[in-house]
């Protein structure tokens, strides 16, 4: 019973042991001279399976002046043991450094890492020429809030070690905006190393520190085309920056936040020869060193000659150029001047106040001036209560009750072609006056060619005398039909011989009329005028009536 | 001789302009009260007439309401009536370049018109065609030898009649505009309320008409493109006096 006892003490003891993790480290080389590379091998051996290590490094607090960063872990899946590299760079400094104990998370659990000792002699106969080393070029003084601070990290090869590249760029300070100038770092100018430019823009007052770490690649040896033999290596660097105001004493009213040094660029004006109330475009260029995109535009007074608009402006990053536009509205005719345009800015470097002017542009302007101006009045005071705005550029001042006698006031504006009674007016007369203008060109003609008309009271008549002869004829009055029928051959005959009728006879007849039957005529021309000598008898006249009246036909148609 | 010093006194007193005293519409247009000042302009212009200063002046008071539509309107009438008148340019130039307003480019008949008038091209026209005609004409009612002063006659006024064709022509052709009345009003590819937007066209954008159809009017804009709009989204600057009531709320 007592050995039953002391066996299930010894199993609950077995049971309450606890394996313990085993973490080793080592350090190549064990003793490091100042700034020279080191590798750290951390070895853990656990009693359950590890796994990959999660976010090595955030932890590592490395101690000042040592760059150390996580480099990779030799990784075999299902095994309880892992094996971590660290690559780093010791101190410039000889001493004793000792890098805090961190934590390192696996899947299944989290290991501690001991406290961890580099020990840094100049008795090692490391020399740092030929090593590819890190630099950092900040200015070092004091800087202000809203300045544009330009830096750069160098990475400088050598002949034995080439730097092939860098990643991992890190910044941590707090009261600065930090922003890269390029995606990727640009070789330097000799063509050994890499250079990262950034920007700093302090945003608050203080004494802040800025740390910044990050790896470059290095190529170490000959390089083949088989092998690259290409290790990593951190580096980091802490500043200690003060930053403050731009100081009040001395500010200017018109500085609109400008820190650097700047230099007027150009003026450039879309149109030299405006007319007045034509918008201009002015285009003033600001260069140089500093924060470009964070000046506030300065404003303009354009006065009586210029009503002036703010436009839209442009900001050229690559050609480190600031655009100030403005629409300027010309108000006078003449040869003007363009307003000028003041900055005024603060140099950090020397902290003085600087005035930055563009100067005016002539402009000349024409056309003529409106009858009432109406001047801009720029009082910080006015408008509070909105009693006075400023005139729209451009419009020209109504004048609603200007009369001429000539300009007659309209209840619609129709034009006078829309009207009909102007049309139709038009129309009529120039009907009756073509219908006038006809009738005298006809009787011109007429009275020019006289023949025309007797050629027709000719036809008339041989038509008249045709109907009578033939009531004659109807009538059985040989004397009557007779007398028409000479009547009407005398009418016709005379108009084609230019004869007196009564004079004609009937051999002249038959000059008109040829192949007319000469007993017929006589015998026409006796009973016609037989009464005034000898009567006789004419009752043979009737009996062929058709024959005389044939020769008025035939003679009707010559006419 | 007396006669003559009284006809030139009558002419130099018909030329020179009228200013009268100022009216409550320029005295609210002062003040900034841009409505007060349309209303009594409109009022002014249904009593009393329109004149190419009024319109020019309600154009500017539109405009300051931010109504595009009937400011243009307006400016248009007012050159209608006076080619030259100085505020309605200014205003119209000013909705060009700064109200972002579209207008087509005029041809050069139309600049060669704008120097006149539209009925002053009319009646220049008609004196000089009936002046020629007369000249050609009296001579064959007198039955006499043609004078030399019908044929000088007759020569100015066929030149005159020849110089105002461009003008008359000119005149007709600007006589088709029309401006856009309703905010964001789509050109569309055929005369029908489902016709295809081709195009956009804004508030106050001058375009030239065509012809209607179907309840549409096609139109060609300022940059050339042709399309049919809504008959009442477009209203011509011919044939009308104040800018029609659209009901149309006033932009911000």
């Amino acid at each position: 019973m007592k050995n039953a006892g002391f066996i299930l003490l010894t199993l609950l003891a077995l049971l309450s042991v606890r394996a313990d993790d085993s973490v080793s480290w080592e350090i190549t080389p064990a003793v490091t001279g100042p700034g020279q590379p080191f590798r750290l091998q951390v070895r853990i051996e656990s009693d359950v399976i590890l796994g990959p290590a999660d976010r090595v490094g955030k932890e590592i607090k490395p101690p000042r002046g040592m760059a150390l960063r996580f480099s990779g872990q030799i990784f075999r899946s299902g095994t309880t043991e892992a094996t971590l590299n660290f690559s780093g760079v010791s101190p410039d400094a000889e001493g004793a450094y000792v890098i805090p104990s961190f934590n390192i998370r696996f899947p299944a659990k989290m290991i501690r890492v001991p406290e961890i000792t580099l020990n840094v002699s100049g008795t090692t106969g490391f020399r740092k020429d030929g090593q590819a080393r890190a630099e950092l070029e900040l200015p070092d003084r004091t800087f202000y809030v809203g300045e544009r601070i330009p830096g750069a990290i160098l990475l400088r090869g050598s002949e034995q070690e080439f730097v092939s590249g860098s990643f991992g760029l890190e910044c941590e300070a707090e009261g600065f905006s930090f922003q890269l100038m390029s995606d990727r770092a640009q070789p330097l100018d000799n063509g050994q190393g890499l250079v990262t430019a950034f920007e700093l823009t302090p945003i608050r007052t203080g004494s802040s520190e800025l740390s910044l770490n990050g790896i470059m690649l290095i190529q170490v040896g000959v390089t083949s085309a088989f092998s690259t033999p290409s290790r990593d290596r951190p580096f980091t660097f802490r500043r200690r920056i003060n930053v403050e105001h731009v100081p009040e004493a001395g500010r200017p009213a018109n500085w609109n936040g400008a820190i650097g040094k700047f230099l007027t660029d150009t003026v450039q004006l879309s149109n030299l020869s405006p007319e007045v109330g034509e918008p201009i475009r002015l285009r003033a260029i600001l260069a140089g060193e500093g924060n470009l995109e964070r000046i506030i535009p300065p404003e303009i007074i354009g006065g009586e000659n210029w009503d002036v608009i703010p436009a839209t402006e442009r900001r050229r990053r690559a050609e480190d150029q600031r655009i100030f536009a403005y629409t300027l509205v010309p108000r006078l005719p003449g040869k003007l001047l363009t307003p000028e345009i003041r900055l005024a800015t603060f140099d950090p470097e020397t902290r003085s106040f600087n005035q930055v002017v563009f100067a005016p542009q002539e402009v000349i302007v024409t056309g003529t001036a409106p009858a009432k101006v109406d001047l801009v009045k720029i009082d910080p005071g006015a408008g509070a209560n909105g009693a006075t705005t400023k005139a729209l550029a451009g419009l020209a001042p109504p004048k609603p009750n200007l009369r001429t006698a000539l300009s007659s006031p309209v209840a619609l504006i129709q034009p006078l072609a829309a009207s009909k009674s102007f049309w139709a007016t038009n129309v009529a007369l120039f009907t009756l006056l073509s219908l006038s203008l006809g009738v005298v060109l006809v009787m011109g003609y007429l009275s020019a060619h006289p023949e025309i008309l007797i050629r027709h009271h000719a036809r008339r008549s041989c038509r008249r005398a045709a109907r009578q002869a033939k009531q004659a004829a109807q009538a059985q009055d040989p004397a009557a039909f007779a007398r028409a029928i000479v009547e009407g051959l005398r009418a016709g005959s005379s108009a084609l011989l230019q004869a007196e009728a009564q004079a004609l006879t009937q051999r002249d007849i038959l000059r008109v009329l040829p192949d007319a039957p000469l007993d017929l005529l006589e015998t026409l021309f006796q009973a016609a005028e037989g009464d005034k000598f000898a009567p006789r008898p004419t009752s043979a006249l009737l009996t062929e009536p058709a024959c005389a009246l044939d020769l008025l036909a035939r003679l009707e148609a010559k006419l | 001789m007396k006669l003559k010093f009284l006809s030139l006194v009558f002419l130099l007193l018909s030329i020179l302009p009228v200013v009268a005293v100022p009216t409550a519409g320029e005295v609210a247009y002062a003040k900034g009260d841009y409505a007060v000042a349309v209303e009594q302009w409109e009022e002014q212009g249904r009593r009393d007439g329109l004149t190419a200063p009024l319109l020019s002046a309600l154009g500017n008071a539109e405009w300051k309401l931010g109504r595009k539509g009937r400011a243009v309107l307006c400016w248009e009438r007012a050159l209608l009536l006076d080619p030259r008148d100085t505020v309605a340019i200014a205003g119209l130039r000013h909705a060009q370049t700064a109200g972002g307003i579209e207008r087509p480019v005029p041809s050069w008949s139309e600049n060669y018109s704008a120097f006149l008038r539209a009925d002053t091209w009319l009646i220049i026209a008609g004196i000089s065609f009936w002046g020629m005609t007369l000249c050609a004409a009296l001579p064959k009612f007198s039955r006499k030898n043609t004078s030399p002063w019908y044929q000088r006659g007759l020569v100015t006024f066929a030149t005159v009649l020849a110089l105002s064709i461009p003008g008359l022509w000119g005149a007709h052709t600007y006589a088709q505009r029309a401006v856009v009345r309703r905010a964001d009003v789509a050109l569309r590819l055929t005369p029908t309320s489902q016709g295809e937007p081709v195009s956009g066209i804004g508030e106050g954008d001058v375009v030239r008409s065509e012809r209607g159809f179907n309840g549409h009017t096609r139109v060609q804009t300022a940059e050339g493109k042709t399309g049919w709009v809504r008959a009442g989204e477009v209203e011509a600057i011919w044939g009308g006096g104040l800018p029609a009531n659209l009901d149309q709320k006033a932009a911000p």
